[in-house]
């Protein structure tokens, strides 16, 4: 029960209050950039869950049961963008090869992986906040929703801006990020929501 | 100015083709590690420690790496370059270490490490590189001031840790959050776009190939459109 | 595939390379890593030790410590730095002592805790430079008396500690467990199994007794041993207390129940004002008296004394209920019952039982006629 209670307080906690993007700012480059159009905000996120969820999945061992036990923990990095990257093209080769028809569809995103901090960012995070192999895959896939979520959310935003006249020097970037600033004020408001709701 | 002279290439990267405000890479640390002046410095001279190196080394061996796994090859030894100096920040600035967190191994990924490799230190001879390293890094470090002096001094009252009289009593605490680093920087880009009205290149001739994201990046397509 | 071979070598020589190249910078910092860690470790130990040199965790698997003690660090010199977890008011209270090489207090900090008072903070300071023999001489603070009294147990705990890692042995046992233990090795027949029995006949030199629930025999305390006698046990045993015809006599108010026994001596229940309430005046949190028992010889000396029931506040007055308070007016008579040592922090609760056992007394004098 309590372990089912923490469970869903990582979840939730990732997904609202922890969100990446809108709080810790991981995932920032992609979330200014593919968030202009709902279909790709969502092909986007889902990518980055799977990523997630598989780059997880792979790593955790790694550091619990290679690199700790040789005492190389200090390879933690260069290790886990590899294995990320490495996760990215196999992923792609995977489903070109067997699932064209989701590759058609996600297959665009996966290359911009690679060098989405987020991906890296909760791999890292979830072996320095010492959680279990179940943990962490709650908390990257509270993670990857998160994304997802603030990915949606934000291309409606986006939409509505688009059709604004918006003065010459505002327009693009800062415009997007003052918006982005308010989405994010509104997050805001979630603190603290998850640990008073499983009270 | 002659195109690619060794003081052009060092200078143009603090204002005309600053990563932060006119590259707009390298977003994550710039949002994330702002929140006071120290913390901005010190991700800033990582930075640049690791641009640096990696512009100088992929620049040695800009002949030996093969095309095909070029982008692996320069993840590496980023990373590689990335742990160095987390190791010896551990070792020599543990405060500093502990503040930046897991920033400091996102350096890894920051677009302005790797698309300085792939667009400049590729092509150009180590003495230019490790100039443009330091030029970029140098506009890395002066945004990221920039941005904390701002988010510290008016959300904190203070400047690097130091209090100032009035300010500390009347901050504004929402700039130290998150909504207040995304306003601040939207802010700032304004305030350079205006400034440089347009004479800013455009941004596709300067990294955004290097970045994965080139393809669907609406930033780089609206820089084009431009 | 000549291509593809350069491209595998390429990328692996890089890996090779810059693997060496992290391998050769963590060679070089991680001792430094280690040292500011253990420094930075050691610093709040130091705060507790400030003599202290080099501390290492010890692994405590096979020593029998006292169950507050979380964690110790050994000290070079042969001193320990011991945390421990206990309750004062409310639990998580974290304590960290310093135990020197002579088994004495260094120094005691709190680490955490969710005391409301905050007499836990400074408390440590008081502690230092005490031993296990003069530990219990450390007041604990009026009307923090339960916060403050774990702060010393916690103490007391970490200097039990040191001495059992010391390669010595500490009596462990609680109060109550001791009690048990030498009435069990006096009449070993009762399998442990005692009820108190309340003095009502004076029995020379005898300061408690406990009747064996299985009826296999009676232990008496005196002073410090615990013996079985049976022509004691045959007073006992044949002790009698009667209700009392009280018609013609006006006994003080608070006297709520009296009895005498066949042997003379007089058992009252008196209901003495506390916090609760003091005088006619109500204070929260209970406003329920203190109900006492006494026994007293015709002459008017206490044989014994015990409270029977209180509400004072948890932690200060309720102090009242515990023996070390009442036991004190055992063998006391009118010249000298007020002389005993008030409950720290509880002047009301304290001067209240004072005058529930006067008005015991009273009542002896109007009941032998002499008032």
């Amino acid at each position: 029960m309590e372990n089912t209670k923490l469970l869903i307080s990582i979840l939730f906690g990732s997904i609202l209050v922890n969100n990446y993007v809108l709080s810790q700012f991981l995932g920032i480059c992609p979330f200014l950039g593919v968030s202009k159009k709902l279909d790709q905000a969502t092909g986007m996120g889902i990518a980055v869950i799977f990523v997630m969820l598989v780059a997880t999945a792979v790593t955790w061992p790694i550091q619990k049961f290679i690199l700790e036990k040789t005492g190389l923990e200090y390879m933690q990095t260069i290790v886990f963008i590899l294995v990320i990257a490495a996760l990215v093209q196999l992923t792609e080769i995977i489903l070109k090869k067997f699932i064209p028809a989701l590759h058609k569809s996600l297959g665009v995103y996966l290359p911009l992986i690679t060098t989405n901090c987020a991906v890296l960012g909760v791999t890292i995070n979830n072996i320095n906040d010492g959680y279990t192999f179940v943990q962490s895959i709650v908390s990257s896939l509270g993670c990857g929703l998160g994304f997802l979520l603030a990915m949606v959310l934000f291309s409606g935003v986006r939409s509505r801006i688009e059709e604004r006249k918006i003065p010459k020097y505002l327009r693009g970037l800062p415009v997007t990020l003052i918006a982005a600033s308010f989405v994010s004020l509104a997050f805001f408001g979630f603190a603290g929501i998850v640990e008073n709701l499983l009270k | 100015m002659k195109k690619n002279s060794n003081i052009s290439v060092l200078f143009k990267g603090l204002l005309l083709e600053n990563p932060v405000f006119v590259l707009v890479l390298g977003t994550c640390p710039t949002l994330a590690t702002t929140q006071t002046v120290i913390g901005a410095f010190a991700m800033g001279i990582a930075a640049m420690v690791v641009l640096i190196c990696s512009n100088v080394v992929i620049s040695l061996l800009r002949k030996v790496i093969p095309d095909t796994v070029r982008i692996p090859c320069y993840i590496v030894i980023i990373a590689g370059f990335v742990t160095i100096v987390q190791m010896f920040m551990h070792a020599y600035l543990p405060e500093l270490y502990e503040l930046l967190g897991v920033y400091l191994a996102l350096i890894t990924v920051n677009c302005i490490i790797l698309g300085r490799a792939e667009m400049f230190a590729s092509k150009n001879s180590v003495a230019k590189s490790a100039l443009d390293g330091v030029g970029m890094g140098l506009g890395f470090t002066l945004a990221l001031l920039a941005m904390a002096t701002l988010r510290e001094v008016f959300g904190s009252g203070s400047f690097a840790g130091m209090e100032i009289p009035f300010l500390k009593d009347h901050t504004v605490d929402i700039l130290t959050q998150a909504p207040g680093g995304l306003l601040v920087y939207g802010l700032l880009i304004f305030a350079v776009t205006a400034i440089t009205q347009g004479r800013a290149p455009k941004k596709t001739s300067f990294g955004c190939e290097g970045c994965p994201s080139a393809g669907n990046c609406s930033a780089c397509a609206e820089k084009e459109e431009n | 595939m000549k291509k593809y071979l350069k491209s595998v070598i390429a990328l692996t020589a890089i890996c090779a390379v810059v693997a060496l190249l992290m391998a050769a910078t963590n060679y070089l910092t991680a001792p430094i890593i280690e040292q500011n860690e253990s420094a930075a470790a050691n610093e709040a130990l130091l705060v507790v030790m400030p003599e202290g040199e080099d501390f290492e965790l010890m692994d405590l698997s096979g020593y029998e410590l006292p169950a507050t003690v979380t964690e110790v660090y050994a000290e070079s010199t042969g001193g320990y730095v011991v945390k421990l977890t206990t309750a004062g008011y409310s639990t998580g209270l974290v304590i960290m002592c310093g135990v020197d090489a002579a088994g004495t207090v260094t120094g005691a900090t709190c680490l955490a805790s969710s005391e409301t008072l905050g007499a836990e903070k400074t408390y440590g300071e008081k502690t230092v430079g005490k031993t296990a023999a003069d530990i219990d001489t450390v007041d604990t603070v009026a009307s923090m008396t339960k916060t403050t009294g774990a702060y010393r147990n916690a103490v007391k705990d970490a200097l039990n500690a040191a001495v059992i890692l010391g390669g010595g042995s500490v009596d462990l046992r609680s109060e109550e467990e001791i009690l048990k233990d030498n009435l069990s090795a006096a009449l070993p027949a009762a399998e442990g199994a005692f009820t108190p029995w309340f003095m009502v006949e004076e029995l020379e030199g005898v300061s408690a007794v406990y009747v064996a629930d299985n009826g296999s025999g009676t232990v008496f305390v005196k002073g410090e041993d615990f013996v079985v006698d049976p022509a004691l046990a045959q007073k006992v045993a044949e002790s009698k207390v009667e209700a009392l015809d009280l018609s013609g006599y006006e006994l003080p108010t608070a006297i709520t129940k009296a009895e005498k026994t066949a042997s003379g001596n007089y058992v009252f229940e008196v209901k003495g004002s506390g916090f609760g309430i003091n005088g006619d005046k109500y204070y929260a949190p209970s406003g329920e008296p203190i109900m006492i028992r006494v026994s007293v010889t015709p002459a008017g000396k206490i044989i014994a004394c015990e409270t029977i029931s209180q509400q004072e506040t948890d932690g200060i007055g309720s102090a009242c209920a515990e023996p070390a308070f009442y036991t004190q007016f055992n063998g006391k008579d009118e010249s000298n019952y007020k002389d005993i040592d008030a409950i720290s922090g509880a002047t009301l609760t304290t001067n209240g039982y004072k005058t529930a056992v006067g008005k015991a007394l009273e009542a002896v004098k109007i009941l032998e006629g002499a008032a």
